[in-house]
């Protein structure tokens, strides 16, 4: 393709306050961009990210007439969207924009000023010969399909789907197990303010149950899941009852809401605690059973006198999980309370790290426990306790040795019974989901969320959402929020009807396609499908992230990364290895 | 080697005053702010840990309650509201139980229906006995001298007896203190001369109570108050307790004024009743962190050694306006009330006159032992077992 050669391109060289012009002289690079064939002007600012640096561009591009923009300043991850809206105000198409990092890997990353400053030269100049080549290119939009689809039948998922039911829209909640309710259902009651597992979940199991929006699916899981945002096709499988030719559905969704929880560290696997030998070392989970029959006793059936209970167990630790499970702190507590209140006689030693009281009437119900008098013991992150039978002489059954870290001392602390904090932890069967759903897990197995910090529950898949202990360990009131989160993402999708996708996407040229499907498994967005009938691969533009991974791999060169044409890449190329003659003003040191 | 924690220990110890002990986290506040902590005496922080974790075997050994005056300023100071100047005070209860043998302190500090049956038990013994014997052996209307009530050398030796039997209880008690203190809970060795070289501690603590003074010296109001009462209520008992023990003839013979040593007597006088109302009155008002909780022993303490006084200043007045029946009366009801509290002393609040000092005293020793060590030079490698 031949270089127009009447285009209108305007460069913009930002300040970035001190950040790109302390190293790189903006000035310099402007005036350079000036002599650039096709460049009307080039303009330096102090913030171009700001409002009245926006306003200058789309004001620019009215008066001079532009039809091409350059912007050397941050990462196009940082300001694309901002540059492409100022595009947009003043009526331009926002794909004939392109930017020049000239901060994060110019003037962040280099020290010799006139080094940098001619490299932001090179990077302007590329820019400059990329944007000339650059397609005025549309969005698109898809339809949305109003149903939704929520893996998981916990706390989360029962909250968001009766939020999406309520609000009007079908649901399926899939459920592994035959019943609904997850790991609260095991639970007795609640801290800090002992609300009953059992009265919090009642009302959500019936309403879920009954919801005429809502299709629970127990004793079943997704098997598959194909489609893209808006127009998804799931498969739900029951895994047992039903006749086999009723086994499988297939149900048409626009939005899938993942509410899959957590599993419970296995104590088993730190041995001396000594969890399976031993029979009065029992696991949060196993008091919480003998907290709901009332009766909390030994194996052998005697009332505890001593009961100790050891944090953090698998959690806060490198061997096993380095993170914080967040919610077995106020449990111990609610233990001390429950275990003072049912048996005053009893005395609870409370065997911690840290307390982590992060939250609402956290640190009030510490101070309760403390009144309570319960014991707490502080240990080494590095130390673990360790449990053994007590001697004949002693008035206990078993013994914890470990290190005290506030008083300095050696200690031995009686117990009848141990109950191990056991952590939180990603669920065995969580890279399913995962794999399905095409979303990612971090280093420990919890989902990844599309940002931390803002985008808590969107993950990279459109439309597919996150909520609760699937993502990380977190308390039932973060859980809920979390749901209800992720409902109100998906219902202001499913309001619009519509759904924008990024123009920017691969396109398969048929009559260079000569249907190897090597691009259909390298695709890591499963956005290429195969048409059999024609014996073509085919991109779904909308599951399409532009990664271009099928661009590099097609044999036959069939196909073309809209944005990223090669004509595009090769001018950004040739604009790099443009030698620059540029002096300092000051001699070089 | 571990050392067993003993979670029924606060329990153990609410029964002598220290109530909200669980509530410390360490933070260390009320050591920052208590003006006798030092590097190796780390109180209260690090007897609030002994005490919560019920390390009795440490806490038997520590000289650090002995160390403490109660200023309150740590209670004041502490986020929790643990009262550490409270639970240092019980500990103090906790170690006269401990320190005595007989196990009489301990029944006396847990139940405050025991201590007051066993004061009313012995006054009315001492009551019965001393009627008895002033019936069968002079009269009621004669006071001193030829056919007295109650001759003075009689309560000479009565209370020269009553006085060693108290002694002897105090002697074992407070070497029992010593074990305790300086066997088992110095594990470096401690010179035999350093005993003599550190022995002027124990009158100058004695005597001045220098400790209490400076504690009060950071304090806000009414600086050398409680410091100036206690010492004045401390030197009056002192001075009664010798006058009673060896001059008690040349003292109870009248009626003219004897002032060689009236003189004493009366400057005593003045001492132990102002203190005794002082502290009553605080411990009332609980005006100060140090009086907001008063054990039952506490009060028997002040009320019954106000009595004392009281009775005593009675006596002596009716002695000298000739109404020598009243005076005879008096002198039986207190009496009455002087044998309980003399042999309560070694098993009360009483004892720490004898106590304080006497740790005053070991602590230096100690402290000069591990400057000898030369442990203080890294202060992080001293451990007070």
């Amino acid at each position: 393709m031949e270089t127009k050669n009447n285009l209108k391109i305007g460069v913009y060289v930002c300040n970035c306050g001190t950040n790109i012009a302390k190293i790189v002289d903006a000035v310099a690079v402007a005036e350079y961009a000036q002599t650039l064939p096709n460049v009307v002007l080039a303009k330096t600012y102090k913030y171009m990210c700001s409002n009245p640096g926006q306003e200058m561009i789309a004001q620019d591009i009215k008066e001079n007439e532009l039809d091409r923009v350059v912007v050397a300043a941050c990462s196009p991850n940082m300001h694309e969207r901002t540059f492409r809206a100022a595009l947009r105000m003043a009526g331009l198409n926002q794909y004939l924009l392109e930017m020049a990092n000239i901060r994060e890997q110019c003037s962040w990353v280099h020290k010799d000023r006139r080094e940098a400053t001619k490299k932001a030269m090179a990077l302007v100049h590329a820019a400059v010969l990329r944007v000339e080549k650059h397609e005025a290119l549309e969005s698109m939009a898809v339809d949305m399909s109003p149903n939704v689809l929520v893996i998981g039948g916990g706390i989360a998922g029962m909250t968001a789907a009766l939020e999406l039911a309520d609000a009007g829209y079908f649901v399926h909640l899939v459920e592994k197990n035959n019943q609904l309710g997850g790991n609260i259902a095991r639970i007795d009651l609640t801290a800090p303010y002992f609300y009953s597992a059992r009265d919090l979940l009642t009302e959500r199991i019936s309403r879920t149950k009954s919801h005429k929006r809502i299709k629970v699916h127990l004793d079943s899981k997704v098997t598959d899941l194909s489609g893209f945002v808006g127009n998804f096709k799931a498969n739900i499988y029951n895994l047992n009852g039903v006749p086999e030719n009723e086994k499988e559905v297939e149900v048409q969704i626009g939005n899938v809401a993942i509410c899959t929880g957590y599993q419970e560290f296995d104590a088993s696997r730190i041995t001396h605690f000594g969890y399976g030998k031993m029979p009065n070392v029992i696991t949060s989970f196993e008091l919480e059973k003998m907290l709901r029959a009332g009766k909390v006793e030994t194996k052998e059936g005697k009332i505890p006198k001593y009961i100790a209970i050891i944090h953090c167990v698998g959690s806060r630790n490198k061997e096993f999980h380095t993170y914080c499970s967040r919610v077995c702190c106020m449990t111990a507590l609610k233990y001390a309370h429950e275990i003072k209140s049912a048996n005053p006689e009893c005395y609870v030693s409370d065997v911690y790290i840290d307390m982590h009281a992060f939250g609402k009437g956290h640190e009030d119900f510490y101070r309760q426990s403390s009144q309570a008098k319960t014991l707490f013991l502080m240990y080494d992150k590095e130390h673990r306790p360790v449990i053994h039978k007590a001697g004949s002489k002693d008035d206990c059954e078993m013994i914890i040795e470990v290190h005290e870290r506030l008083s300095g001392e050696h200690i031995e602390i009686p117990a009848d019974m141990v109950v191990l904090m056991v952590g939180m932890e990603a669920r065995d069967d969580a890279h399913e989901v995962a794999h399905l759903t095409n979303i990612s897990q971090d280093k420990d197995g919890w989902f990844i969320e599309s940002h931390p910090k803002l985008e808590p529950v969107a993950t990279t898949t459109d439309g597919i959402f996150i909520a609760g202990t699937c993502v990380a360990p977190k308390d039932i009131p973060d859980t809920v929020a979390q749901a209800r989160a992720a409902a109100a993402r998906i219902l202001a999708r499913i309001s619009r009807g519509k759904i924008e996708v990024d123009a920017v996407y691969s396109e398969v040229n048929v009559d260079l396609c000569s249907g190897c499907r090597f691009c259909n498994d390298l695709c890591p967005y499963n956005a290429i499908e195969f048409k059999e009938e024609e014996g073509l691969s085919h991109v779904i533009s909308v599951l399409c992230k532009a990664c271009g991974v099928c661009v590099a791999s097609c044999p036959s060169s069939a196909i073309k990364g809209r944005h990223f044409t090669d004509h595009q890449v090769l001018a950004q190329i040739d604009g790099l290895f443009n030698n620059v003659d540029y002096e300092l003003d000051e001699p070089v040191k | 080697m571990a050392i067993r924690v003993n979670p029924s220990f606060i329990d153990d110890l609410s029964r002598y005053g220290a109530e909200d002990v669980q509530l410390c986290y360490q933070c260390g506040d009320c050591s920052t702010i208590c003006s006798h902590a030092d590097d190796i005496y780390k109180f209260p922080r690090k007897s609030m840990r002994q005490l919560q974790m019920g390390l009795e075997q440490r806490i038997e050994t520590t000289l650090e309650p002995w160390l403490c005056y109660y200023c309150g300023q740590c209670s004041e100071q502490c986020p929790r509201e643990a009262d550490p100047g409270e639970s240092m005070m019980s500990l103090r209860r906790w170690l006269i139980s401990k320190y005595d043998f007989t196990g009489i302190a301990r029944q006396f500090f847990k139940s405050k229906t025991s201590e007051i049956l066993a004061v009313i038990l012995i006054a009315l013994v001492t009551g019965i006995f001393l009627m008895f014997y002033g019936i069968s052996g002079g009269s009621i209307h004669i006071y001193d001298g030829e056919g007295a009530f109650l001759p003075s050398q009689f309560i000479h030796k009565f209370d020269l007896t009553i006085g060693s039997i108290m002694a002897i209880f105090l002697l074992i008690n407070s070497i029992r203190m010593w074990y305790f203190t300086m066997i088992k809970g110095v594990l470096i060795p401690v010179p035999w001369w350093l005993y003599l070289k550190e022995l002027y501690e124990l009158p100058l603590h004695f005597f001045t109570q220098k400790r209490y003074a400076e504690c009060e010296s950071n304090g806000k109001q009414h600086l050398h108050m409680p410091w100036l009462i206690h010492l004045g209520l401390m030197l009056g008992y002192v001075t009664m307790l010798l006058l009673v023990l060896v001059f008690v003839e040349p003292l109870q013979a009248g009626p003219e004024i004897r002032w060689s040593v009236h003189i004493f007597a009366y400057m005593a006088t003045i001492g132990l009743l102002s203190g005794t109302i002082y502290f009553i009155r605080n411990r009332f008002k609980k005006n100060y962190t140090q009086y907001k909780k008063s054990h039952s022993t506490d009060w028997v303490f002040v009320v019954l050694l106000f009595f004392i006084v009281l009775t005593g200043i009675f006596q002596h007045v009716f002695h000298r306006t000739g109404l020598y029946e009243w005076a005879n009366i008096t002198y039986v009801i207190h009496l009455m009330a002087v044998v309980p509290w003399l042999l309560r002393m070694p098993f009360s609040k009483w004892a720490h006159l004898a106590y304080r000092p006497l740790a005053m005293y070991f602590a230096a020793i100690q402290k000069a032992a591990y400057e000898r060590q030369e442990l203080l030079v890294d202060s992080v490698s001293i451990t007070i077992k």
